[in-house]
């Protein structure tokens, strides 16, 4: 346009060079979104005894690929959770530039072997550091669509030979695919604590007048504990099934307590803190290293309670396994519990058997694997019940769960079995006599509302579930040390997923081929338009008077 | 999808500065005249969304995607008065033979393309989201060239008294076309369920059709006048 150059200093000499200073930086700024967009949960992230766990970055800007095209740093996994094998995540971990899962649509629904499939590589994914971001999205029409979209491109590619033309024009048509997520990195939380709470049953006091020579101190003290998982592969609370243990416990021998005539002679200690084995029981460690702590004098044993209830049903045989460090003698406290809780498991309940499972505590490694093994360094006879035998079981870890009822039942049972063995051990009864029937009955009622505790600190309801029934309750914190924390936590933000259709380079290539060939069309058409003209103005009087003439006449005919 | 991207739909609106270059346009210094009835297409636009915000309902919530017959004919009585504007500008805008028909269309045309695809290229073609619709709002916008002289020519013809009076009907009912293309054309691509690009051609053939008639009226004309 140079020979317009006046006309266009004409709209420069005005003051549009000003509106234009305003108006560029907003077009510039105008950033568009028309993606899709999905809302993933990043991977946990947490350091224990210096040691770094879960997906250590977190923005993802690169192109998505299937599981079976990705190649190099730049490309992103998109992947069905169901797809992924172990060998594939850890190929992904050391060369991709991203994973995103997608998490199946109903765990429950999935065949046993799927399930555990699922759950063996949550649990290496939980195991190790992985220094790409990882994501993790629900089921979701939209994304399906697009992993299906890159994986049959992928396989279409693959198996057809196709010439060099075919294979230029696939790759001019191809449909590529362009994730970002916006996640910022997560800051170490400088305020990550655990919080442990403690209480105990003080025995009664009239009783203890009648026996002149029993110091309250001296009655020897049952120890419960628990922890609560408050973290998974994600940021979610998966299933605390062992808190509403510890809670119903304490509900159903408050009653045992309260009444004089059924007070035992045994102080009941229960203690839960929000650390479970991901975080190496930083909780009870820091509790057995406070001084004043409930006196740890006459300890008869203590119980800890791991993974009581599974969280997804599996075809394993329904068996309580009793974990000890070393395999008790005869006469001790913990081989008479043992067999107690044999009897009881056979009288009480259907189809539950107890086995005692002992592994000695390896001292050079610092990861702990069952809880009691913190208590049994300090000499305190300990032992674990749990539902799983092995201490690397994926269950004790899982965010998967399966529906509220059976979860409930197999609860309802474990806590029956509990509370008759320690009923039958305290009060040295039978095991064939039936103590929690009739008003005392473990219901729906005790575990329900315990079910979906999150932490110690949401919404008090533990502290007060232990204030009501408990004496000297007290909650501690551990905090990591500033230098050097024994454990740290990371502020996890969920993210946002945007997926971006994109083409090729090649394709913007080739479309400015084309667009310059319609434009010489053009050019070429306006060029002989004029040539046109004259051919349709010399027809047009004739031919438009011809037509108009003949249908005059041929209206007159009519 | 790239800052390519949005050059190669730019560069699908040269027709435009080609029409302008080769019409003559450019030698008439013609620029200003343009803008001019860009501005007229600007001042029409605005009387028109005055009227359809006060005088009609507007239901977008509920028929969304829908092609609502009865809305689609009330929304094109509307647009009579971009006749009016063209009428305005062909009274207003000094010029001489063909280039003042050239310099109306091509003024409104401009106009629109800059004020109702500008910010939609800019914004979207330039995204990471790659999307057809870019490429063929560009085409799109070709075809209404052709179409806006067409209505320019048309608007023309209707204004002058020595036109054959047989003529006068046909280019009434050219005009009536034009204007209520957005209900028949478009109605009947949405029943037919056509796709984006086969609507595009039936468009740009619909658009050659009642523009190459129009032509042969007009240079019937305008060899009688003498221009």
């Amino acid at each position: 346009m140079l020979n317009d150059a006046d006309n266009f200093a004409d709209i420069f000499r005005g003051g549009l060079p000003y509106y234009l200073l305003i108006t560029l930086p907003i077009l510039i700024f105008c950033s568009p979104c028309l993606a899709s967009e999905f809302q993933v949960m990043s991977m946990i992230k947490f350091d224990v005894n210096g040691e770094h766990f879960g997906s250590r970055s977190s923005a993802i800007s690169l192109e998505a690929k299937s599981l079976y095209t990705w190649n190099t740093g730049r490309h992103c996994v998109l992947a069905r959770l169901l797809d992924i094998s172990v060998s594939d995540l850890n190929e992904i971990r050391q060369k991709a530039g991203g994973l995103i899962v997608m998490l199946p649509k109903d765990v429950q629904a999935l065949a046993d072997d799927v399930k555990d499939h699922v759950l063996m590589l949550e649990q290496q994914m939980l195991q190790q550091s992985i220094p790409v971001p990882v994501y993790f999205a629900h089921f979701n029409k939209e994304l399906e669509h697009i992993i299906n979209d890159i994986t049959y491109t992928a396989i279409d590619n693959d198996t057809k030979n196709k010439t060099a033309a075919s294979q230029l024009l696939l790759s001019v048509s191809a449909n590529g695919y362009h994730v970002t997520v916006d996640g910022q990195n997560s800051a170490a939380n400088k305020n990550s604590k655990v919080p442990v709470i403690q209480g105990e049953f003080l025995p009664n006091q009239l009783p203890l007048k009648h026996m002149e020579n029993t110091v309250e101190g001296s009655l020897p003290l049952i120890l419960i504990t628990a922890s609560l998982k408050t973290f998974g592969i994600i940021n979610d609370y998966p299933l605390n099934a062992d808190a509403a243990v510890l809670m119903s416990l304490i509900e159903v021998f408050s009653k045992l307590h309260s009444m004089i005539s059924t007070a035992p002679k045994y102080r009941i200690g229960f203690l839960l803190s929000d650390s479970g084995m991901l975080l190496n029981f930083q909780g009870s460690k820091k509790w057995l290293e406070m001084d004043d702590n409930m006196s740890l004098q006459n300890v008869e044993f203590v119980l800890c309670l791991d993974t009581i209830t599974q969280s997804l049903t599996n075809n394993q045989p329904n068996v309580l396994y009793l974990h000890v460090s070393k395999p008790p003698k005869e006469k001790t406290s913990i081989s008479q519990f043992f067999k107690l809780l044999k009897s009881v498991a056979g009288h009480h309940a259907e189809n539950i058997t107890v086995e005692g499972v002992h592994k000695k505590i390896n001292l050079a490694d610092l990861k702990l694997s069952w809880e009691h093994e913190r208590f049994s360094m300090k000499r305190y006879p300990a032992f674990t019940l749990s539902s799983v035998k092995a201490p690397g079981s994926p269950f004790r870890t899982t965010m998967f769960r399966d529906n509220e009822a059976h979860i409930v039942q197999q609860t309802i049972t474990a806590v029956k079995i509990i509370a008759e063995t320690l009923a039958c051990y305290m009060y040295k009864i039978d095991t064939l006599s039936e103590v929690f029937s009739g008003d005392a009955v473990i219901s729906e009622a005790n575990i329900l509302p315990y079910l979906g505790v999150k932490s110690i600190l949401q919404n008090n309801d533990i502290k007060d579930g232990f204030e009501k029934y408990l004496k000297n309750v007290k909650i501690i914190y551990d905090k990591p040390d500033a230098r050097e924390p024994d454990f740290m936590f990371y502020n996890g933000i969920d993210a946002k997923l945007n997926v971006y259709r994109v083409k090729p380079a090649i394709f913007d290539l080739f479309l400015t081929i084309a667009i310059s060939l319609y434009l010489s069309t053009v050019y070429l058409a306006i060029q002989f338009f004029p040539n046109f003209y004259g051919v349709v103005s010399t027809n047009s009087n004739d031919s438009i008077g011809n037509f108009f003439r003949n249908s005059q006449n041929a209206l007159k005919r009519k | 999808m790239t800052l390519y991207h949005f050059g190669n739909c730019v560069a699908l609106l040269m027709p435009y500065y080609f029409t302008y270059k080769y019409s003559g346009l450019s030698e008439y210094g013609a620029f200003w005249k343009c803008v001019q009835a860009g501005c007229i297409y600007i001042f029409t636009q605005l009387c028109k969304m005055l009227v359809l915000a006060t005088f009609f309902y507007s239901d977008t919530s509920s028929n969304s995607g829908e092609f609502n017959f009865f809305t689609e004919i009330l929304r094109c009585s509307v647009d009579v008065a971009d006749l009016l504007g063209f009428a305005l500008i062909l009274s207003r805008i000094p010029g001489k033979g063909h280039s003042k028909l050239i310099t109306a269309g091509l003024g409104w045309a401009t106009a629109e393309v800059i004020l109702s695809r500008g910010i939609m290229l800019w914004v979207g073609a330039r995204g990471t989201e790659f999307s057809w619709i870019y490429i063929q709002k560009c085409l799109e916008s070709n075809v209404l060239l052709v179409q806006h002289l067409t209505t320019a020519t048309l608007i023309w013809l209707f204004t002058r008294h020595d036109l054959n009076k047989a003529l006068k009907p046909l280019v009434s009912i050219l005009l009536a076309v034009t204007v209520f293309k957005g209900v028949w054309l478009e109605g009947m691509l949405h029943i037919l369920s056509i796709g984006a690009w086969s609507a595009i051609a039936i468009k740009a053939l619909v658009a050659a059709v009642i523009g190459f008639c129009s032509l042969h009226i007009y240079a019937g004309l305008a060899q009688q006048i003498g221009i």
